[in-house]
This record gives C-alpha cells, sequence and structure tokens, in this order.
C-alpha cells in the first residue's frame, strides 16, 4: 500500500513537471480562485470559505431531517414503525433538487472562469505549447471542478440523512443500502446539474459571436437560475407527481428521474416506472455530458482560437436600460458630489456584471417567491377576485420589494475597481456624511421607480382608487422603513470599499435576512390585508413608520461623529 | 505656495520618507527624481492629504493642509502614476462624475469637458467605455480631470506613461505654459530628459532621504556633470549600470 502511494505520488510529480500537467493547475487555480486579475477585487474567497458555503445547505437539510426521523422524536410525538423507503421519498426529492440546485448556482457563479479566454490566449500560445495541451488540460480541470462540486455538495447529506433516518435500526445492511440508493441519486443529480449549464454555456459560446456571448450571458445565467429556482418549488409536488401514474411522462424527466434511481437501489427496480425512470435518468446524463464535450470542443474551435481574430470587446457595453427620467426626478435635490456618487453608483449596479448578477439573483428568489404565491392553493383567479385584495395579491410587492431593497444592500458591499477609488478618496473627506443619503436614493429608485406604479395600476384595475392608493401608500412607506433599515450604520460609498471579511455572526445575517423576508412579506401583508378591510384602519401605518424612522434617527443622533464619518477601508496595494 | 516641512513617515518600524523639506513657490516646477522604493508615492500620498505623515506637516499659503482638506483639494489637480478607472464608465461620464464631486458650475463643466475632449482628442470616443480605452487614452482622461477645474497645484505623478509621442509633446509644452500662468507643479516622473526639460527645480531621493536638492542647473554644476542622467547615475545607482548589462548578456547567452 506504502509502495504504490509512493508511486503515485512520484508519478504526480513527475506528472506535474510536463506541460499538461503545469496548465491543469493553472486551470484548476483559475476556476477555483475565479479568473479575476490579482489586485482586481472580486468576490475573493478562499477555497476553505467556498467548500464550506457549498457544503452547508446539505448539512442544514440533513440536521432537519434528525428533527423528523430522529427516533426519540418520533417516540416523544407517538409516531410509530415507519418504511423508510416510501416514507422519505419527498425528503430524497428535497436533497436532489437541493443539490442540484447548489452544484448549478455554483457552476453559474464560476461561469466566466470554464472558458479559456483571451488572457489565457496571450499568455499560453505564444508558449511552445500545444493547443492540444491547452484543450485537454481545460476539459481536466473542467471534470476536476464537476467532481470536486459534485462530491462536497452532498458530503454531508450521504452521510448525515441516511444516518437520521435509519440510524437507529439495528440492521447495517438498511443503512447501507439507503444510504448508497440516496448517494447515487444526489451525486448524479449534482453531475447532471454541473453538465447542464456548462452544456448551456457552451452551445452559447459556440453558437453565437463572441460579443453577443457576452451580452447575452448574464441574461441566460439569469434563466438558468430561475430554472434552478423553479425545480425547489417543484418540491411541495413531488408525491402528486411520483405516486400518481396519469403522471407519468412527467417522471422521466429530471430532477423526478433521479429519485427513480434511489428507489432501484432501494430494491424497487423491478417496478416498470421505477425502471422507466432510471433509465431516463442515466440517459439524460449521458446525454447532457455528450451534449457538453461537443459544446466545450466546438467553442473552443469558434472562440478561442479565433481570439485574434476578434477585437478585444473591453467590459461589457453601456446597459440599454435608461433610468434617466425617475433618476434625475430622485437627484435633484442632491449637493453635486452626492449627484456624482448617485450616479456612480446607478451606473455600477447596471453596468458592472458582477453586481448586475447579484441583483439578478436576488430579483429571481424574488420572482420565485412571487410566483410560488400567486400558485398557492387559492388559485390565481381567486387572488384576483373579491371586495378586497387578496393576501396573495397585497404580498407579491413586498416580496418584490424585499429582495430587490436587500440584493441592492448586498451588493452594495461588493467592491468594484478598488484601485480606481481614489478619485473618491481625493475629492471627498471623512467629514462627509452623506453617503446614506446617496445610497437612500438608489435604493429608492431602483425600487419604487417601478414597483409602486405597477402596484397602483394593479389594483385600480381589480379594485379602484382607494384601495390603489392604499395599497401604493403602504408600498412606498414600508419600503422606506426597510430602506431605513437596511442602511442603519451604512456609512461607505457603495463598491468603493474592501469586501467585508466573512465574520463569526455572518451566519446570524443570514437568518435575519431570512427571518426579516418573513416578517416583512408575511405580517405586513397581513396586517395591510386587514387595514384594507376597513380603510381607516390603514392610519395605523403611519404611526408605525413614524416610529421607525425616527427611532432610527435618534438612535443615530446619539452615535459618536467618529462612527459616521465615510470609511475607506485601506488596501494593501492601491494605485496610488 | 505648497511648502513641506520636515516630512517623514515610517509604516511600523520601517521608515519610508525621512525629514524631506521644500518650499515651491507659483511657477515653479519641481521634479522629483528617485528610484523604486525611495519613498516618492508616499511623498505623493503625504502631499494629497491621504496619508498623514509621521512627523513634519505640508502647508499650502502656509496653513496645514489637514485642517481644510476639502478646501486644499479644490486647489489641487492630480494625476496619479496608473490610470485606474472605472471601466465601465464612459469617457464623458467620468469627466462628469469627476467635474461633479469638484462641484464645478454646470455650464463651466460643460464647456470644460468639451474643450477639452476636443483637445486631448478623445472627443470621438467619448461615448465609450474607458475599459476599452488605450492606456495612453485612459492617461488623456486622468490629465483632464486634473486639469479641468482649473487646480492651483498640480501634482503629476509619470503624467507621460503611456502617452504617444504628439501627446507626450503636448504635455510637455503644457507643463511649461501652466508653469508660465503660476501654477505650482510638483512632477513625479522616471524619465529623466523631461524632468530635465521641464522642472525649474530638483529634488533626488535616495532611500526615502533627499540626496540632492535645488534649481536643476545648480544641481547639475555642484555634482559636476552635463546631463541630468548622469547625475542621477552618481547620485543613486550604486551599481555599474554597463556591466550589469553586460553580465545579463553573460547569463542569458551562457544558460
Amino acid at each position: 500500500m506504502r509502495r504504490a502511494t509512493k508511486v503515485l505520488r512520484r508519478r504526480w510529480r513527475t506528472f506535474k513537471r510536463t506541460p499538461l500537467g503545469g496548465l491543469l493547475r493553472l486551470f484548476v487555480g483559475r476556476m477555483f480562485h475565479g479568473g479575476a486579475e490579482a489586485g482586481s477585487d472580486s468576490l475573493g474567497m478562499g477555497v476553505g470559505v467556498l467548500l464550506i458555503l457549498l457544503a452547508m445547505p446539505g448539512l442544514l437539510a440533513s440536521l432537519l431531517m434528525l428533527e423528523e426521523y430522529g427516533s426519540l422524536i418520533r417516540y416523544m410525538r407517538g409516531d410509530g414503525v415507519f418504511d423508510p423507503f416510501v416514507a422519505t421519498l419527498p425528503d430524497e426529492y428535497f436533497f436532489i433538487v437541493l443539490s442540484m440546485f447548489v452544484t448549478g448556482v455554483a457552476t453559474l457563479w464560476r461561469w466566466d472562469s470554464l472558458f479559456l479566454d483571451r488572457r489565457d490566449y496571450m499568455n499560453l500560445v505564444p508558449l511552445p505549447v500545444s493547443l492540444g495541451n491547452i484543450f485537454w488540460a481545460n476539459f481536466c480541470a473542467i471534470v476536476a471542478l464537476a467532481g470536486c462540486f459534485t462530491i462536497v455538495v452532498n458530503a454531508v447529506s450521504v452521510i448525515l440523512f441516511p444516518a437520521a433516518v435509519v440510524g437507529s435500526q439495528d440492521s447495517i445492511l438498511l443503512l447501507l443500502r439507503f444510504a448508497a440508493g440516496h448517494a447515487v441519486a444526489v451525486l448524479m443529480a449534482s453531475t447532471f446539474s454541473f453538465w447542464f449549464v456548462f452544456a448551456a454555456a457552451g452551445i452559447l459560446l459556440a453558437v453565437l459571436p463572441l460579443a453577443m456571448f457576452r451580452r447575452i450571458s448574464l441574461v441566460a445565467r439569469f434563466a438558468i437560475a430561475i430554472v434552478l429556482l423553479a425545480q425547489v418549488g417543484s418540491v411541495f409536488t413531488v408525491s402528486r407527481f411520483v405516486l400518481d401514474p396519469s403522471h407519468y411522462r412527467s417522471t422521466l424527466f429530471p430532477p423526478f428521474s433521479f429519485l427513480g434511481l434511489a428507489r432501484a437501489v432501494w430494491g424497487r427496480g423491478g417496478e416498470p416506472l421505477v425502471a422507466d425512470m432510471t433509465k431516463a435518468s442515466f440517459a439524460s446524463l449521458a446525454g447532457v455530458i455528450v451534449v457538453a464535450l461537443v459544446a466545450y470542443a466546438l467553442s473552443f474551435r469558434k472562440a478561442f482560437i479565433r481570439i485574434p481574430e476578434t477585437p478585444d470587446a473591453g467590459p461589457l457595453p453601456r446597459a440599454k436600460v435608461s433610468f434617466s427620467l425617475p433618476a434625475s426626478l430622485f437627484a435633484a435635490f442632491l449637493t453635486p458630489p452626492q449627484r456624482a456618487c448617485y450616479k456612480f453608483v446607478a451606473k455600477t449596479l447596471l453596468r458592472s456584471e458582477e453586481h448586475l448578477q447579484v441583483l439578478m439573483g436576488f430579483m429571481a428568489a424574488g420572482a420565485v417567491a412571487a410566483a410560488n404565491v400567486l400558485t398557492s392553493p387559492h388559485g390565481f383567479t381567486s387572488i384576483l377576485t373579491g371586495n378586497t385584495p387578496s393576501l396573495e395579491f397585497l404580498s407579491v410587492p413586498l416580496i418584490l420589494s424585499y429582495c430587490l431593497v436587500i440584493g441592492i444592500r448586498f451588493a452594495f458591499e461588493m467592491p468594484v475597481d478598488l484601485r480606481a477609488n481614489w478619485v473618491f478618496r481625493i475629492s471627498l473627506e471623512h467629514r462627509w456624511t452623506e453617503a446614506r443619503e446617496v445610497s437612500r436614493r438608489v435604493l429608492l429608485v431602483f425600487s419604487l421607480s417601478w414597483l409602486v406604479p405597477a402596484c397602483f395600476l394593479l389594483t385600480l384595475l381589480f379594485w379602484g382608487w382607494v384601495a390603489a392608493l392604499l395599497h401604493a401608500t403602504i408600498v412606498i412607506l414600508c419600503t422606506i422603513a426597510l430602506v431605513e433599515l437596511s442602511l442603519f450604520k451604512f456609512r461607505k460609498i457603495p463598491f468603493t470599499c474592501v469586501y467585508p471579511p466573512f465574520k463569526s455572526h455572518s451566519g446570524v445575517i443570514a437568518l435575519l435576512y431570512l427571518f426579516g423576508f418573513f416578517v416583512f412579506t408575511t405580517y405586513i401583508a397581513q396586517m395591510e390585508y386587514w387595514a384594507l378591510l376597513s380603510p381607516w384602519r390603514a392610519i395605523w401605518f403611519v404611526p408605525l413608520f413614524l416610529a421607525v424612522v425616527f427611532g432610527l434617527r435618534a438612535h443615530r443622533k446619539q452615535m459618536l461623529d467618529m462612527d459616521k464619518e465615510l470609511v475607506f477601508e485601506d488596501l494593501p496595494a492601491t494605485g496610488l | 505656495m505648497l511648502e513641506a516641512r520636515g516630512l517623514s513617515k515610517s509604516y511600523g518600524s520601517v521608515p519610508a520618507v525621512r525629514n524631506i523639506s521644500f518650499c515651491l513657490m507659483p511657477g515653479q516646477v519641481l521634479g522629483y527624481l528617485g528610484p523604486n522604493g525611495s519613498g516618492k508615492s508616499t511623498t505623493v500620498k503625504m502631499l494629497i492629504g491621504l496619508l498623514e505623515p509621521s512627523q513634519g506637516q505640508v502647508l499650502y499659503d502656509g496653513r496645514d493642509i489637514h485642517t481644510d482638506l476639502a478646501a486644499y483639494r479644490k486647489c489641487l489637480g492630480y494625476v496619479p502614476e496608473e490610470a485606474n478607472l472605472y471601466p465601465y464608465l464612459t469617457g464623458e461620464e467620468y469627466l462628469d462624475m469627476v467635474a461633479m464631486l469638484r462641484a464645478m458650475p454646470e455650464v463651466r463643466k460643460r464647456r470644460t469637458i468639451r474643450a477639452l475632449l476636443q483637445l486631448f482628442s478623445l472627443w470621438p470616443h467619448r461615448h465609450v467605455t474607458l475599459g476599452s480605452y488605450s492606456k495612453g487614452m485612459r492617461q488623456r482622461i486622468i490629465l483632464i480631470a486634473a486639469l479641468m477645474d482649473n487646480p492651483d497645484v498640480l501634482i503629476l505623478d509619470e503624467p507621460l506613461s503611456g502617452l504617444d509621442v504628439t501627446s507626450a509633446l503636448i504635455i510637455k509644452n503644457l507643463i511649461q505654459a501652466l508653469s508660465a500662468r503660476g501654477k505650482t507643479i510638483f512632477y513625479c516622473s522616471h524619465i529623466l530628459e523631461v524632468v530635465e526639460k521641464v522642472c525649474s527645480h530638483l529634488i533626488i531621493l535616495r532611500k526615502g532621504q533627499v540626496i540632492a536638492q535645488g534649481p536643476t542647473t545648480e544641481v547639475r554644476e555642484q555634482i559636476g556633470n552635463s546631463s541630468l542622467e548622469g547625475v542621477f547615475l552618481q547620485l543613486v545607482e550604486e551599481r555599474d549600470v554597463s556591466q550589469v548589462a553586460n553580465e545579463i548578456v553573460d547569463v542569458v547567452v551562457s544558460t
């Protein structure tokens, strides 16, 4: 054994010294650390943090399963004996969807690092390295990344979920069989998700001109994120699909078909539906891998080899979206430096690809949550009928507003070209305390400028003037209060400071975001529903709003001056 | 009048700059020379108020710049060593942003930006994003940003970096013209022939300390060398540059 390890190590050391080995290490490093230049200030988290983030959803979900299947808790609840291979079907499906979602999102995040780009061409092609070596080294790096994502995303659930479900039973064989079924299903689902996203990117790169690919890239990622999120929504309908023969065809498509794979390993392979689902899962995985390989080869030929023939497009072209009218309305009462910062922040949000991605991610989450509410058991038509707006209808703008405000607020913390922030540092003093005002305006313009007219018009269409006015006013008041809360200790010009390090309480912040979402979109919607039953009740929103706004203002007044000053965290290597 | 009085700066226990003093009158151009790591950038950061000196002070018109940094920076134009700009803003948008940060009146802002973009041959590219600009074009944008508010003090850190021959000649003449109009110019550069041509005064740094200072002609005479290159080599370089070059060739050829 030791000898074999030694031989392997020696071979690996020899391989590392070959051109292919060197390239492989280079590309793997680029995929894990991102394609950004050294010193550029993209979200540069270490590999360790990245792996922990990927493993975290599986861990949390598995811990929740302990609560559901733990023998002591079941005993205390008075639950009897259960068949793990039947009772856990919805949860098994949940894990399949979760692993597909996390792997897919991680792949989307690394979308730009997967393919060879101009920098690779300029650095590597002039060297005495064959194109074949570059092609295969990058391919091996992609396979390594796929393997890493697949293993890390599912590692915890492969151990903890079976332990939670059948750990208390005496049979080790039962545990192993259950674990094997779960592991095969989630690993294959993850692999499918990775290659699905990769194939989509490869096809676009192979088919479209490079400039068009870059232009459409963000929209494509947004669309794929929506598809992945929509899969999560299908968790609630899984029992209907899997146990109902009338949905036979749907079960042959991913992610449902991967459930068949788990059931086959669990000993249900003889059932015709399960057998068909298993075949379908293999076929879909093989199909997506073949498509991905072809797309990769084509994109290499078309996009990489022809790089010298295509002009360097530079950064993304200017966004065509114009916020000029609302922007100038909201910027009207700002001082010149505030206006400069306001324009800078608004343009960065619309043009910086990284920030737009984050924003799109939050908006996609909002859109899916809103769609989920609108497709509630009451049905879409019943939501729009009745004397007053329904609870579901009222919660939609609050969901969108929350996701947008929190998304933009999150994006504010992400730096952009920190070496360029010298222009603010030499133009604005630390004593300049108006940065919050700028951020507030941006948040309000980006959320209210379209949300309020849409709310007002839709409510007017179905429920008349009074409801429309009240609903629009309540959305405005709640959004302003949310903006004030989100900017409570904010004293930066957005995008000009280094990324805040992952702190010990970042988990608490994530929970707070979730709690805030729940409160904002559920309780406030319920309050609004109650208020709209008798319009005078809506007056209650005013003191609540004033309490939040003036409470925050009073607290801020008590703060020391130094806690209100503008901050620019120092970088180790600035451009100055 | 820009004055540095006993400026020293240490990073921890490592001194970057030690006891630098000079007085720069309106119309004077001070050339600031030194090899890499000699403390030029640290001095520039202190002069523009980004770093507070460990000892000493920077005075503008007799007042410490940190007493009213905003007012001082209003009179200051700065060209950094590297043209780090926001790549997704267009040239015009960037200048517009800087003008607003400097609170320039709207009409003057538009007129000045337009005129300077035309004079620097960037008018046709004003709607192009800065990320697509060449290095020289970015450098010209930085120069416009520094000049457009008619500053009294100009701090130029390698302003000719990346410029083509014509643009470089324009800038050299521009510095002389600005100095003739009474502007105070601090010029940090490696290009000795330009420094020799445009600077009335000279400071040469080595390891954070001033080793030669005074009017350019006087420094040359003191060292007894006719060219600034000779002065620089004599004062700063510890090695024989031609010998080092030959050694490099030997290594390359023999391996």
